[in-house]
């Protein structure tokens, strides 16, 4: 079976368990949703700031609780010794890192719309000046982010884990995603107030910068995933 | 594409089953040695297990049998040594290992979230077989009324008959098998036995390490290991 | 091959005589160029005493990016060979390059002081000096991970690959994110540098670098009595030439 049919099976696995335990649901939207109205009540309640900072704010939302869909994601290989039956299967190891990333992306796609309402009710943010923009930056964001998480997820299957250290992994090597992530959010959602100096022009220049993040990181993820299952 | 008996293991897309075997023994191991940090598991081990051999492996807790299985299954490699498992070599033809072997462990390897019947058809999928022999599968170990049932409320017999089923499914040439018995109820024991009774009528060769005395009838030898090694034939641990 | 040309150059360097050269030749390198930053070097014209800084910040970044550098090799080499050594390489790599990338973010922030009126300016090198900082202490973390070392080398050395990759994309980032803001720049390499100057950043960068060697070449070998006594401790055991693959021969 090629790389792609093998992903698609193991993405279409992990979506079907998500849509059973809809951990997203019961999880991960509130995570977001309890961050989002803290930072509103550490930043507000002046309107202008947190329009302008709206942006940050819902990326922010974002990162933080992708950790809990990337753990969730690993979390079912791992309680009945899963992940060691893919390991054993005559599969290319890369196939896993890119299903299990595709699986979690789509996860993370519909989040996001979630939390992207929220914002826009919360904070006034006006999502309409570049819906075209808008979309790409997350969608291309989100492939990055979770090519990250994916990758070092599997060392949440060690029990010695419980330490923060897949935060401190995925956190600074997704700084890109942040920073093209909110620029372009910013760019594409110029608030009345006029705060934004930012043009769409540079907004869509971000998103090159997402493109390479993504393809660098899916290709290392593909190239060394399967160290990661070897022992 | 000629027509593909469900249980008959072979992948769709080497229907005469041509791939090429590795031939001699089951298993060939040459002094293999794993250590963990610094405390050695496996101590130099030599084996030799004929093709069709239903053997026994014994020993205490902590004595190797886990590590000694998982080295065959390819889960492990070692740290020093040599060996050849149905023909293929331990660490550079893992792959051809993989295809033709089944490991059957205490931990069951199924997702919790996804029904009998999905996680048999999952494993199917991720072995190149087709999916259509999951209900006969699942028929046989007896879990035919709850194959849409999600795993997650299956007793520790009910998930280890799926197992069974998996590997009844799969049909390798080697079954290897870590304290299959555990926690189980008669009809998932049974379960068990019949998948080694089956693997063995169709030429293929089975490993079992387990505590178990009552099972000893099934085998033709019985080897016991202490502090990571292999205990010389005939003595009793 | 050029593998086994690299084993053979670092079979060279961890002598014991080639630790006490490379001990002598960094001190008197390092003497040299602080005798030259602190009494031959004029002081800046805009920036005055402050500035030399410079002899000791720059060849600390140089050092932070070198060692990281150094970890991505021996990653790549460890994946591939399986050999301790490299794992050695790595992890000797990473813990004195930790020290060199906290130093340079200390620097960098006494001397924005003074100039600058604030400890931390988001400069784009310090920023992304910063994630660096955080990715090793990533790395660190996940070496305590585990005490396998089979799993301890790959995973650390996964670790290794992909966050050196990512630290050019990140400092792309990090310049653009600034790149509306004009504002302070710390460190002005600038070509406006007289020539004694000049030449004592550059012998202050070889004093450095050498000092880096002579710390690597010390921590390995700790890092090899370490193996040695494990080795001896497996030996009984499981026989010498298993003891030896098992710390990687």
């Amino acid at each position: 079976m090629s790389v792609l049919l093998e992903a698609r099976a193991i993405a279409a696995k992990d979506l079907r368990i998500e849509v059973r335990g809809r951990y997203a649901l019961a999880a991960v939207l509130p995570f977001a949703a309890t961050l989002l109205i803290v930072f509103g009540l550490a930043l507000g309640p002046g309107r202008a700031t947190l329009q302008t900072t709206a942006p940050a704010l819902l990326w922010l939302a974002v990162l933080f609780a992708s950790v809990l869909s990337f753990r969730r994601s690993y979390e079912a290989e791992t309680e009945d010794g899963a992940l060691e039956g893919l390991a054993l299967a005559p599969i290319d190891r890369a196939a896993i890192f890119l299903g299990k990333a595709a699986a979690v992306t789509v996860q993370l796609l519909l989040l996001e719309a979630a939390v992207l309402a929220l914002v826009a009710v919360l904070f006034g943010l006006s999502v309409g000046s570049d819906p075209a923009l808008l979309i790409c930056a997350f969608v291309l964001g989100t492939m990055g982010l979770s090519a990250v998480g994916s990758l070092f997820g599997v060392l949440e299957a060690s029990p010695r884990a419980r330490e923060a250290v897949f935060p401190l992994l995925v956190l600074p090597l997704a700084v890109p995603v942040l920073l093209a992530g909110v620029k372009a959010t910013a760019a594409a959602t110029v608030a009345d107030t006029g705060a934004a100096a930012v043009t769409t022009r540079s907004g869509w220049s971000w998103l090159l910068l997402l493109v390479a993040f993504d393809a660098v990181f899916i290709a290392a993820g593909t190239l060394v995933f399967g160290y990661l299952l070897e022992d | 594409m000629t027509a593909v008996s469900p249980s008959s293991g072979l992948r769709r897309d080497d229907p005469a089953g041509a791939a090429t075997d590795g031939a001699g023994p089951a298993v060939a191991l040459d002094r293999v040695t794993r250590v963990f940090g610094v405390s050695p598991a496996l101590v130099r081990v030599d084996l030799r297990i004929e093709r069709g051999e239903t053997v026994f492996l014994r020993g205490a807790n902590g004595a190797g049998k886990s590590t000694l299985l998982r080295v065959m299954a390819t889960l492990l490699s070692p740290t020093y040594g040599s060996g050849r498992v149905l023909g293929f070599d331990l660490m550079a033809e893992r792959e051809e290992i993989r295809s033709r072997t089944e490991f059957v462990g205490h931990r069951t390897r199924l997702y919790e979230d996804l029904t009998a019947a999905e996680n048999l058809r999952f494993a199917c999928r991720l072995y190149g077989l087709r999916t259509d022999g999951a209900p006969a599968a699942l028929e046989r170990v007896g879990l035919n009324d709850v194959a849409g049932e999600r795993v997650r409320g299956f007793s520790q017999g009910m998930r280890q008959r799926v197992a069974v089923a998996r590997a009844l499914l799969r049909s390798p040439e080697l079954l290897l098998l870590d304290e299959p018995y555990a926690g189980l109820d008669t009809a998932a024991r049974d379960a068990v036995d019949d998948l080694i009774r089956a693997t063995v009528a169709r030429g293929g060769t089975a490993i079992v390490a387990t505590h178990e005395r009552a099972r000893a009838r099934m085998t033709t030898r019985t080897l016991f290991m202490q502090d990571g090694r292999l205990l010389p034939e005939g003595v009793d641990a | 091959m050029s593998v086994r040309a690299g084993e053979r150059a670092l079979g060279k360097a961890v002598s014991r005589r080639g630790e006490r050269t490379l001990g002598v030749l960094s001190a008197i390198a390092l003497l040299g160029a602080m005798v030259m930053a602190l009494f031959v070097t004029p002081p800046d014209a805009e920036q005055g005493q402050v500035f030399r800084l410079i002899y000791v910040h720059v060849p600390s970044a140089w050092l932070a990016y070198l060692s990281f550098a150094v970890v991505l090799v021996a990653s790549i080499a460890y994946l591939r060979t399986t050999k301790t050594r490299w794992d050695r390489l790595a992890a000797a790599s990473a813990e004195i390059g930790v020290v060199f990338t906290i130093l340079t973010l200390v620097l960098g922030s006494i001397w924005a002081k003074p100039v600058w009126g604030t400890w931390w300016t988001w400069d784009p090198r310090l920023t992304t000096t910063a994630v660096l900082l955080l990715i090793y202490l990533g790395y660190l973390a996940v070496r305590r991970m585990t005490d396998d070392p089979r799993r301890r080398g790959t995973w650390s050395a996964v670790v290794g690959i992909v966050g050196f990759v990512d630290v050019p994309i990140v400092h792309l980032s990090v310049v653009w994110w600034r790149s509306l803001h004009q504002a302070p720049v710390v460190a002005k390499v600038a070509p406006r540098m007289a020539p004694v100057m000049a030449w004592t950043l550059v012998l202050s960068v070889v004093a450095f670098t050498l000092l880096y060697a002579y710390l690597m070449v010390l921590r390995l070998r700790v890092g090899r009595l370490e193996e040695k006594a494990v080795a001896e401790a497996l030996s009984p055991r499981i026989g010498a030439a298993a003891a030896k693959a098992a710390v990687g021969g």
